[in-house]
């Protein structure tokens, strides 16, 4: 009996987490631009420095 | 190509001026050419290399350096700037993001900046989000940075409609998300219920699931089901009765029975009050989605407008002068890179046009002197100098604007049979539930069976399908045509197009290339430069025949006096002190001039071989005939092939004469062929049609057919038409490919078919579930459960119309 209504409630305060992690979510404008992450993944950081020459490029 | 003076080179790739000691020098091909950077050097390398060489020669006036912008004033700003003293926020507007590399270098070349805290473009709405230390940068250095590499901030205009759609969208997701949250929870305690009640189950259990459940079920209903109760409340104000109100009546009445039971100790059903509204709330959320898709598009589009143009005054100096000081006749220029301020004619000057906005079609387009440009395509290479052809409101943008604002305000006719069902559903409904809990009382059952029963009623009759899987359908159906270009005015246009029976081109431009070349011409003599006068005649009409005309004649052209067009029969002017009338057969019979056998004989071989005649007046007497040939389009034989599969009667209109009509008309297999028409005698056409009973879309490329296609039950234009074509017809196909009016009708066609099917669902599922909850046989629970299938039936069914 105990048992049943402590994981009732132990599953509730684990939804309510997730609930106030979504209410969180969309106030802070996480859902407002659904387009650019999937590009931005694709970004290099700032540019590695001196990569090494590919051999054969021609030298100017 | 290199000019030395005082010790300057000109660089042969960017044509700026280099001190000769700093040049950069290459042997190419023998020659030595000069640059400012190696980075020039390069390029000319690389276009060299893919001989590519004419690049260098076509830039005609291309002028060395950036392209001008205008200066950005922080002034405007001012009002945007959230500031803490130490830091400052402000969001504008970027013209120019075109893809997500112009999202990263924003966002990069920022960053870099000195005091600058965080910027983040939305790569969606186009807006920046730039945050920085007030004492470190200001924000003119930030706008000067931004334009220096060619976005051009704005400041956002406040209370647009996208604001409004996109906190709605919000809202709407807020509440949403709540719901199934809770109703999530909740389900999970009522499997406990139901199981119990199947069963059995100890009360003091079914007690403690019943309250744990009600505490779920009150946040669902009165927060997320908040829109519908106040709209409710709204609409019995009103005396009208909406699908709201039964949504709110249906989940309160379960609800609010279910807080009974609890203290009679019966069943509960707070699960449908909930379900009811996560369901509903569902469809809304994906609802304001797309509408905020279409508003964002919409506002993409009036971007593209620029706000100032350069105007050329009189002594052929360029100022920056706003849009609303630039009238009809006016000069502007425009430089590389520029976008059109406003539509007009090139008046010198050459350049590679981006249309890709209006048409879809990617390739540039290249304009030259008389060629038309539009406001907010975008020259890519060269300047022009353009006169303006009327003010920023008759734009052709500004009329797909327009079309694309008022298309959201329409409703298809189908849908206004679902409402007025439900003005009538919904009461009965009420009165139905009111009367059965009356004749159980009656009949001497307890009042808990007889409310019990009411409720199954109440909950049973589900509005879903009728309030929700008809708009939802026009606008996947409508989504889905506008992907590929289609922009259909409004549901009830779509409505139309899915009953057509008759599909009625017009063959010039349509099923034709449009542009006829000049094949033969006869000159009998009546006047000395025959070819000179009919040229500059006709290089004033706007008709496909009369450019092909002029283009047959490369000398000078004359100024032509009292220049008049007869729409859909020819052109006529006074040229040198003589009249000439240049047009048709049925022009010079109207102007009653004679016209001989021989020449009659040459027009009627010319006619049998396909070709359009065009007979020329001067001084009354007849002076020549030429004969020009318009070829059938590619796809026009796979586009008629696709609609006589769909087994719709097509016909061809043509002003052209009898044997044109019939020479193409053979080629593509349409029989049924009416010549020789008028714009009026095609709308007279469209009429009789009407008459007998046929349902009629008329195709056309909407310049001289203007009164068919506003006759025609739907009209459809073709590319880039005038602004008067899109603003009379209901559909403007954007990108040049016939196919799609197929693909228009079938999809058409198949999202009303649906509709219907959601429709007789919905009447069918209610008239049979009804009176066996009136009769009692029916648990609410069951009836719940069957509500949500029915619901959950209209919108996947609705959903099938994704896919074209």
């Amino acid at each position: 009996m105990a048992s049943t209504f402590f994981l009732i409630a132990l599953g509730f305060v684990i939804g309510l987490g997730g609930w106030a992690l979504f209410l969180w979510a969309v106030r802070s404008g996480q859902f407002d631009d659904a387009e650019a992450p999937k590009y931005r993944m694709l970004d290099d950081d700032d540019e590695v420095q001196n990569k090494p020459k590919k051999k054969g490029m021609a030298e100017k | 190509m290199n000019l030395r003076s005082n010790q300057t080179i000109r660089c042969d790739h960017c044509m700026q001026e280099v001190p000769a000691s700093a040049a950069v020098t290459a042997v190419i091909d023998g020659e030595t050419r000069n640059f400012c950077c190696h980075g020039c050097l390069g390029a000319y390398e690389l276009i060299h290399g893919e001989s590519l060489d004419a690049f260098y020669q076509q830039r005609c006036d291309w002028q060395p350096g950036r392209p001008a912008f205008a200066a950005v004033d922080a002034r405007e700003f001012a009002d945007d700037v959230v500031s803490d003293g130490s830091q400052s926020r402000i969001e504008l507007l970027l013209s120019g993001i075109r893809c997500a590399s112009c999202v990263w270098l924003v966002e990069k070349v920022l960053g870099r900046l000195d005091g600058i805290v965080s910027a983040r473009v939305n790569f969606a709405t186009h807006r920046a989000t730039v945050e920085w230390r007030s004492d470190a940068v200001t924000l003119d250095k930030i706008l000067k940075t931004l334009s220096g590499i060619g976005y051009l901030p704005r400041p956002v205009r406040q209370g647009s409609q996208v604001e409004a759609f996109s906190a709605e969208k919000r809202d709407l997701l807020l509440r949403f998300g709540t719901a199934g949250f809770f109703s999530m929870q909740l389900m999970l305690i009522i499997a406990a219920l139901y199981a119990g009640f199947f069963q059995g189950i100890e009360t003091t259990y079914r007690l403690a699931f019943q309250l744990i459940s009600w505490a779920l079920a009150t946040p669902v209903v009165f927060y997320s089901g908040w829109p519908f109760i106040s709209n409710a409340l709204r609409s019995m104000r009103n005396r009208a009765l909406t699908m709201d109100v039964l949504v709110a009546l249906g989940s309160l009445a379960a609800y609010f029975y279910s807080v009974a039971m609890i203290f009679t100790g019966g069943e509960v059903f707070f699960d449908t009050s909930a379900m009811i509204v996560t369901f509903i709330l569902l469809g809304r959320f994906l609802e304001a989605g797309s509408r905020l898709k279409a508003g964002s598009a919409l506002a993409a589009l009036a971007d593209l407008q620029p706000r100032e143009a350069l105007l050329v005054d009189a002594e052929g100096q360029t100022s920056l002068t706003p849009l609303e000081r630039i009238g009809e006749g006016a000069v502007v220029e425009v430089l590389p890179g520029d976008r059109m301020p406003l539509d007009g004619v090139v008046t010198g000057g050459e350049a590679d046009v981006d249309e890709s906005m209006l048409t879809g079609e990617s390739a540039p387009v290249t304009k030259i002197d008389g060629s038309k440009v539009y406001a907010g395509t975008c020259a890519i290479t060269g300047r022009l100098r353009v006169k303006v052809s009327g003010d920023a409101r008759q734009t052709l943008l500004a009329s797909i604007i327009r079309t694309v604002e008022e298309a959201q305000a329409r409703k298809a006719p189908i849908q206004g049979v679902a409402d007025r069902v439900a003005g009538w559903f919904v009461p009965a409904i009420i009165l139905l539930a009111a009367a059965t809990f009356a004749w159980w009382r009656l009949s001497g059952a307890p009042p808990v069976t007889a409310l019990m029963n009411a409720v199954s009623v109440l909950v049973i009759a589900c509005p879903c399908a009728l309030g929700l899987a008809t708009p939802l359908a026009i606008l996947v159906g409508t989504t889905a045509v506008s992907r590929k270009g289609i922009l259909v005015k409004g549901g009830d246009i779509f409505e139309s197009i899915s009953k057509t029976t008759t599909v009625v081109l017009d063959k010039t431009g349509t099923i034709t290339r449009g542009a006829p070349t000049l094949t033969d011409t006869f000159d009998y003599g009546a006047s000395g430069n025959f070819m000179q006068r009919c040229a500059s005649l006709e290089s004033l009409s706007r008709h496909p025949a009369g450019r092909a005309i002029a283009e047959g004649w490369h000398g000078e052209t004359v100024p032509v006096e009292e220049f008049r067009s007869i729409p859909g029969m020819g052109v006529s002017g006074v040229i040198a002190g003589e009249a000439w009338i240049s047009g048709s057969r049925a022009l010079l019979e109207k102007e009653e001039i004679e016209i001989d056998a021989e020449c009659l004989a040459t027009a009627a071989k010319l006619e049998a071989s396909g070709k359009t005649t065009v007979f020329v007046a001067c001084d009354r007497k007849l002076a020549g005939l030429f004969g020009l040939i318009d070829e059938l389009r590619d796809d026009a034989g796979r586009m008629i092939g696709a609609l006589r599969a769909q087994g719709l009667r097509l016909m061809i209109l043509t002003g052209d004469n009898v044997g044109v009509a019939r020479y193409i008309a053979g080629k593509c297999g349409i029989t049924e062929v009416r010549s020789g028409l008028d714009p009026i005698g095609k709308a007279d056409a469209i009429r009789e049609l009407k008459r007998n009973g046929e349902t009629v879309l008329m195709a056309g490329d909407g310049i001289n057919d203007a009164p068919a296609l506003t006759e025609a039950d739907t009209g459809v234009t073709f590319g880039t038409a005038t602004g008067i074509a899109i603003e009379s017809a209901g559909v403007t196909i954007m990108n040049d490919d016939l196919e799609l009016l197929g693909t228009l009708l079938a999809h058409s066609r198949k999202c009303f078919a649906v509709i219907r099917q959601n429709l007789a669902w919905a009447f069918g599922y209610n008239l049979i579930a009804v009176p066996l909850a009136v009769g009692g046989v029916l648990h609410p629970i069951v009836s719940a459960l069957l509500m949500a299938t029915s619901s959950l039936v209209v919108v996947s069914n609705s959903l099938r119309l994704r896919k074209i």
